[in-house]
């Protein structure tokens, strides 16, 4: 009968799933703790910017090394870079003005990469800056790159074919959002933005309208890199950027495969971080999550040598932690991008609700949903642990599990109902259903509303946003407060739409106390930043802190030198190298 | 015949047609806006506005409508946003992926006809194979094996298959590499062993109709009078059975290949999705998440005229392998 | 997906069921071809069994409210404390007790069980609606396509080969997040029928040709035969001839191509979740719920299990039921 031998079939699968079900889960696993925060200045000390880097511990060199990765890099234009990605690869290939030295346990300072020192604050009114461009750098054609590429390279994002990058430096110099009708760029001109200056070839000079004591870090973003102007491609340099640093991109199929092998003009002696350890990085796009972590359990083959980009997902966490073979494999660490459910404060006008939620919120069955300690880690401040002078307080103090007691006395017997905004993907409906039960315990009645994924970002950046709570993503783009707080809480910057200040806070005296913290010299601002978290959220309670991000990476046996980078919380290549 | 060609050709071209009209109007009623999504962080309204412009999103659709459908047989000057003077047949310019979309296109659709085509002949093969098989033992153990094993198979689900064959076979007894895609130019070897996992599953769950119609179709074409005869006149076996009964017995399921091929070149997401390959049918996808509409208007258009191709082959071979068949 | 144009051409293999003069009324001799295949349908065991397992899969989702009663577990209570510190489920086999029979799921820590229930109803009342409602379309397409033929026949084949053309999960996904954000306010609750009702419409706006083009063709072949011509010479209307004269005589293919579309549609609205486009938590949905586990093959095999082979079950038995009734309803092409 074809019935019984469809369910033989059916019966041998069946058997297949049930053999490898007869363990017992007893919940033991062995996840070391980590926690890590930054001691990080910036450090002026013009022996510092110099290279060569320190050799890493029995690296070699030569070898292949291998990145996959499911989805492709958004842009390799040094301009457009602001992915994740994006940022932790560019430095393969090309050069910014400042550099962190990272050594991935906290240790963080800012070193010149292509300038000599960080910067120097030439009226101590952080509102003229100088930079003094290092001997002996080439581009990948052997040019000599001088102070007037590397002012080509910031003049060429204001040009708005080439969006998508970070708009820190155009902003300051044209002094206004609107840089790119400011000033307008012309392809292989000559001509520089306002402020910009190179008056030899070894000097760059910004002079800015207002203080910004934060150029030195911005300078380390890749909008800094340096181009000839002949060279430039317009949006075409996204398939193929002209080197600065120690490899450059020999092929490049956009979405399956991006090679870089040695960069020959690359002199380590003017490099204070990098390395040339392997012949060749190729990352290659499309497998999964999923197939990639798969691949590298597996270990054979060239993925010996390979990074699986992204995270050991959830659903195979337990098989990774629970396996001692693999944890000389495994790359872990916390990261500075801090999730956060934001309470729109002009529909939740009431403090004592916002603070109820901020009681009433079980960090640790949320820490369940996502999948464990491997995947986030609790935080209950509004600056991540790793940015600098972090101070760890609990304004609202209620253990692990929430205190549903305190936040029904603070609610006295109401019971507010609130609009929870998710994105409609799988993984955000799971918390949004998560703190959709937890909070119903206290007495809030939730209503969780699905939101296209994609458009999620944009809809609650709005203004006028309908929604009451929604859960939130920040990862500064340097660790500092300032690139933080007054992102998130500056009243005076909210508009109609595109907000990061999504809480919608609007405090004159908060906002007077950034202006103050900002004025000052960056290596003071930190435990200024660490008094002002705490007392918005005492003061406040515009969003509650949920947790940051944890890498839980793979990497094939063979793969060295691998590190979280301690500003963006992804791996970082100037060490790696394939072992023998 | 000719008469019938030129109809199916015209309806074809109208069809088509339609597709681009609703698949521009569909990218407009996306709730994902590519502008913003270009712009991620930093950006207010009136920067974007200016983005808007720069792509020539923000002119009339009918505008932008024509300007595409231009392109595609004369080519069109695209500005400096979108990479310049685009030749005949200009598919536009992905701001997305930052390339002209014909470099996706040649990109995508090998990978996608090199998991279909030698797919299709598997399964094609596997299930009339195993349909003529139970039918000629027809109520042997041999027939209910063969026929319970293409109904098991159509019966599951290609996720469901594709996870399970890849943690065994590829991730635990390493039999088959993780699938990849190399051009059957570049080393043929790898090509198939990159893709084998793919046809297989495929070929496993696609097989069970082929399996059932081929049956049927044999016992039916055996009881009828020519193969008696011919099997009277003293006919080997195999020629009767291959020759005559085989033939009867081919068109309807000729006539599923090819809509199926048409159907699976238009729409391998799950395929490609399961296995990790980059075709046309996860560029697709891609596209529509990012809101890359150059990229969605070609890939849309490209299945399609897959889709209308293989209904007209179809119709063509029927009367060809069929002489019963007139066209009209 | 297989919303394949593959079952109606083997459908049209089942010949129409040729000239039926009206029956005798009361006769004792003969019994009508419907009779006789009832007849051939309860001998044929494959028939009944899958035909009982179909029964039981709608008993239990029809009764679900009243299993949940008994059970005594809600499809959304949370028992994380029986997860460990991963959000794995504790104990043997995915966390299978007396209480919650066939584990927990990680993360949520819900009851596989009882969501599986629910999931059921789900899935079955979202492919039984759009199986309906295409046969209905296709039927009407085809019948008019194939009795007018003219311009009304090339104007639906025309829209038939372009619902092909179109990229069902290009549109789907264009479709299904922006209709229902226009329908329902931004803060409102979209209830989970909607959801559920848009995926039946989407399915509906796709899966007609198959039935269309196979009734089309049924139509086309009986048009020339002799009752039917008789019929026209006699001068009766055009209800009179579709409903009395054609329809009749092609329930048969219809009935058959009906069963299988059933099982492809449940398999479709999986698709549709393994995409990120089907029915969305905390809906209990079996689609969702099999994407969703497949991931968790290594580490919790047994909620892969049961979602899994449930839905082997119900496919292969409506798939089973369908040949069996196709053997049943046109004798020649069986055994």
């Amino acid at each position: 009968m074809r019935l019984r031998t469809a369910a033989a079939g059916g019966a041998v699968l069946a058997l297949a799933l049930t053999l490898s079900a007869c363990t017992k889960n007893t919940g033991q696993h062995d996840t070391a703790g980590n926690t890590r925060t930054s001691t990080g200045v910036i450090d002026t000390n013009p022996k510092d910017s110099l290279g060569p880097a320190a050799e890493v511990p029995d690296a070699r060199k030569g070898g292949t090394f291998y990145v996959l990765k499911q989805a492709k890099i958004s842009h390799l234009d040094p301009q457009r870079i602001y992915s994740f990605v994006g940022l932790m690869t560019a430095p393969l290939y090309s050069r910014s003005l400042t550099t962190w030295k990272d050594d991935g346990k906290g240790h963080l300072t800012l070193v010149g990469d292509l300038a000599t020192t960080p910067g120097t604050d030439v009226n101590k009114d952080c509102k003229t800056w100088q930079f003094t461009i290092k001997d002996g750098l080439k581009f990948e054609d052997g040019t000599a790159i001088t102070a007037k590429d590397i002012a080509y390279g910031i003049a060429r994002s204001f040009d708005p074919d080439l969006t998508g990058g970070p708009t820190y430096l155009q902003e300051w110099l044209a002094n206004t959002p609107q840089f790119d009708t400011a000033w307008h760029f012309t392809p292989k001109a000559a001509a520089l933005p306002p402020g910009l200056t190179a008056p030899d070839d070894k000097t760059l000079r910004f002079e800015f309208k207002m203080p910004h004591c934060d150029l030195p870090f911005a300078a380390s973003l890749p909008s800094s890199a340096p181009l000839e102007p002949d060279k430039d491609t317009g949006v075409n340099l996204d398939s193929q950027p002209l080197s600065s640093g120690p490899y450059r991109v020999t092929k490049n199929v956009p979405g399956v495969e991006l090679d870089l092998e040695r960069n020959q003009y690359w002199d380590p002696a003017t490099d204070p971080v990098r390395h040339q350890y392997p012949d060749k990085f190729v990352f290659s796009f499309g497998p999964d999550r999923d197939a990639a972590n798969n691949r590298m359990i597996s270990d054979s083959g060239p993925d010996q040598s390979a990074l699986a980009w992204d995270d050991v997902p959830s659903s195979l966490m337990a098989r990774v932690v629970g396996d001692t073979n693999l944890h000389d494999q495994v790359l872990t660490s916390p990261t500075p991008s801090e999730a956060r459910l934001s309470i729109n404060v002009q529909r939740v006008t009431d403090l004592s609700v916002r603070q109820a939620l901020n009681y009433a919120i079980d960090r640790s069955d949320l820490i369940k949903t996502l999948g464990g300690p491997t995947v986030a880690s609790p935080v209950t401040t509004l600056m991540p642990p790793g940015t600098i002078g972090y101070q760890q307080y609990d304004a609202y103090p209620a253990g692990d599990t929430g205190d549903i007691a305190k936040a029904k006395q603070l609610l006295a017997g109401k019971t507010p109902e609130l609009v929870l905004g998710s994105a409609d993907d799988s993984v955000d409906l799971e918390i949004a259903t998560q703190l959709k039960n937890n909070l119903e315990k206290a007495g809030f009645k939730i209503t969780v509303k699905p939101i296209p994924e994609d458009s999620k970002l944009d809809e609650t950046k709005e203004k006028n946003n309908p929604w009451d709570l929604y859960v939130d993503n920040w990862a500064a783009d340097w660790p500092s407060g300032a690139s933080i707080l007054p992102p998130l809480f500056d009243g005076r910057k909210i508009q109609d739409s595109g907000n990061s200040d999504t809480s919608y806070v609007d405090d004159p005296a908060i906002d007077s106390e950034f202006d103050r913290v900002l004025a000052l010299d960056p290596a003071k601002q930190g435990p200024e930043w660490a008094k002002l978290d705490q007392r918005i959220m005492k003061e406040l309670a515009p969003a509650v802190p949920l947790y940051v991000d944890v890498r839980y990476e793979l990497h094939g046996s063979k793969a060295g030198g691998l590190f979280i980078g301690s500003v963006f919380g992804y791996p970082a290549f100037t060490n790696a190298f394939v072992k023998a | 015949m000719l008469r019938f060609l030129v109809k199916r050709l015209l309806s074809a071209i109208l069809v088509l047609l339609a597709v681009s009209v609703l698949s521009f109007l569909m990218f407009f009623a996306l709730p994902r806006d590519p502008v913003t999504a270009m712009c991620p962080k930093n950006c207010d309204a009136q920067r974007l506005e200016r983005v808007r412009q720069e792509l020539g999103l923000s002119d009339p659709l009918y505008q932008q409508y024509v300007g595409y459908m231009k392109g595609i047989f004369v080519g069109r000057d695209l500005n400096s946003a979108q990479g310049g003077h685009c030749d005949a047949p200009c598919l536009g310019y992905s701001y997305v992926n930052s390339e002209p979309v014909t470099h996706t296109l040649t990109r995508v659709l090998p990978v996608t006809l090199s998991i279909v085509i030698p797919a299709a002949v598997l399964w094609f093969g596997l299930g009339v194979g195993l349909g003529m098989t139970s039918a000629l033992r027809r109520g042997t153990l041999l027939d209910r094996l063969a026929i319970g094993f293409s109904l098991t198979g159509a019966s599951l689900q290609l996720y469901f298959v594709g996870a399970v064959l890849l943690l065994v076979f590829s991730y635990t007894l390493h039999v088959v590499p993780v699938p990849h895609y190399t051009s059957i130019l570049v080393d043929p070897l790898r090509w198939a062993d990159g893709l084998v996992l793919a046809w297989v599953t495929l070929a496993f769950l696609f097989c069970a109709i082929y399996a059932r119609l081929s049956r049927a179709q044999m016992v039916e074409t055996l009881s009828e009078d020519f193969v008696r005869t011919a099997r009277a006149k003293g006919l080997p076996r195999s020629t009767v059975y291959g020759r005559h009964a085989l033939r009867a017995a081919i068109t309807p399921l000729i006539t599923i290949a090819g809509m199926d091929v048409g159907a699976a070149l238009g729409g391998t997401v799950v395929t490609e999705t399961t296995f990790g390959l980059q075709g046309l049918g996860r560029t697709a996808w891609d596209a529509v998440r990012e809101g890359d509409l150059p990229t969605i208007m070609a890939t849309v258009l490209i299945a399609a005229v897959f889709i209308v191709v293989a209904n007209i082959v179809v119709d063509v071979l029927y009367a060809a392998i069929d002489p019963r068949v007139r066209l009209r | 997906m297989s919303l394949s144009n593959a079952d109606d051409i083997a459908l049209s293999e089942i010949s129409a069921t040729g000239p039926q003069p009206p029956l005798p009324k009361a006769g004792l001799v003969g019994r009508s071809p419907g009779q006789q295949a009832w007849a051939r349908l309860r001998r044929d065991r494959v028939a009944t069994v899958s035909g009982a397992v179909l029964i039981l899969f709608v008993v239990v989702a029809l009764a679900a409210p009243l299993i949940q009663r008994l059970y005594g577990v809600g499809p959304q209570q949370q028992f994380q404390d029986a997860l460990d510190g991963l959000g794995m489920p504790l104990g043997y086999a995915g966390g299978i007790t007396g209480g919650h029979w066939f584990g927990l799921e990680p993360g949520l820590g819900r009851d596989i069980f009882i969501r599986m229930v629910y999931g059921l109803r789900t899935s079955l009342v979202i492919a039984v609606a759009a199986a309906v409602i295409t046969t209905l379309i296709g039927v009407a397409a085809g019948v008019l396509a194939g009795y007018l033929g003219g311009w009304v026949g090339a104007v639906i084949g025309w829209v038939t080969d372009f619902a092909l053309a179109m990229p069902f999960l290009v549109v789907a996904l264009a479709l299904v997040p922006t209709v229902t954000l226009r329908f329902y306010g931004p803060r409102q609750a979209e209830p989970a029928v909607f959801r559920a009702g848009l995926l039946i419409v989407v399915f509906a706006v796709f899966g007609w040709t198959g039935a269309a083009r196979l009734v089309r063709g049924q139509i086309v072949s009986l048009r020339e035969r002799e009752f039917v011509e008789a019929a026209r010479a006699s001068g009766v209307g055009l209800g009179h001839m579709l409903f009395r004269q054609l329809l009749p005589n092609t329930w048969a293919p219809i009935l058959v191509s009906f069963s299988l579309a059933v099982p492809s549609y449940v398999t479709g609205e999986a698709v549709l979740s393994f995409l990120g486009i089907g029915i969305v938590d905390p809906t209990p949905d079996f689609g969702a719920m099999i994407y969703r586990s497949i991931d968790y093959l290594q580490t919790d095999p047994t909620y892969v299990f049961f979602p899994g082979v449930t839905i082997f079950l119900l496919v292969l038995a409506f798939n089973l039921f369908g040949d069996s009734l196709r053997d049943a309803l046109d004798p020649k092409s069986s055994r």
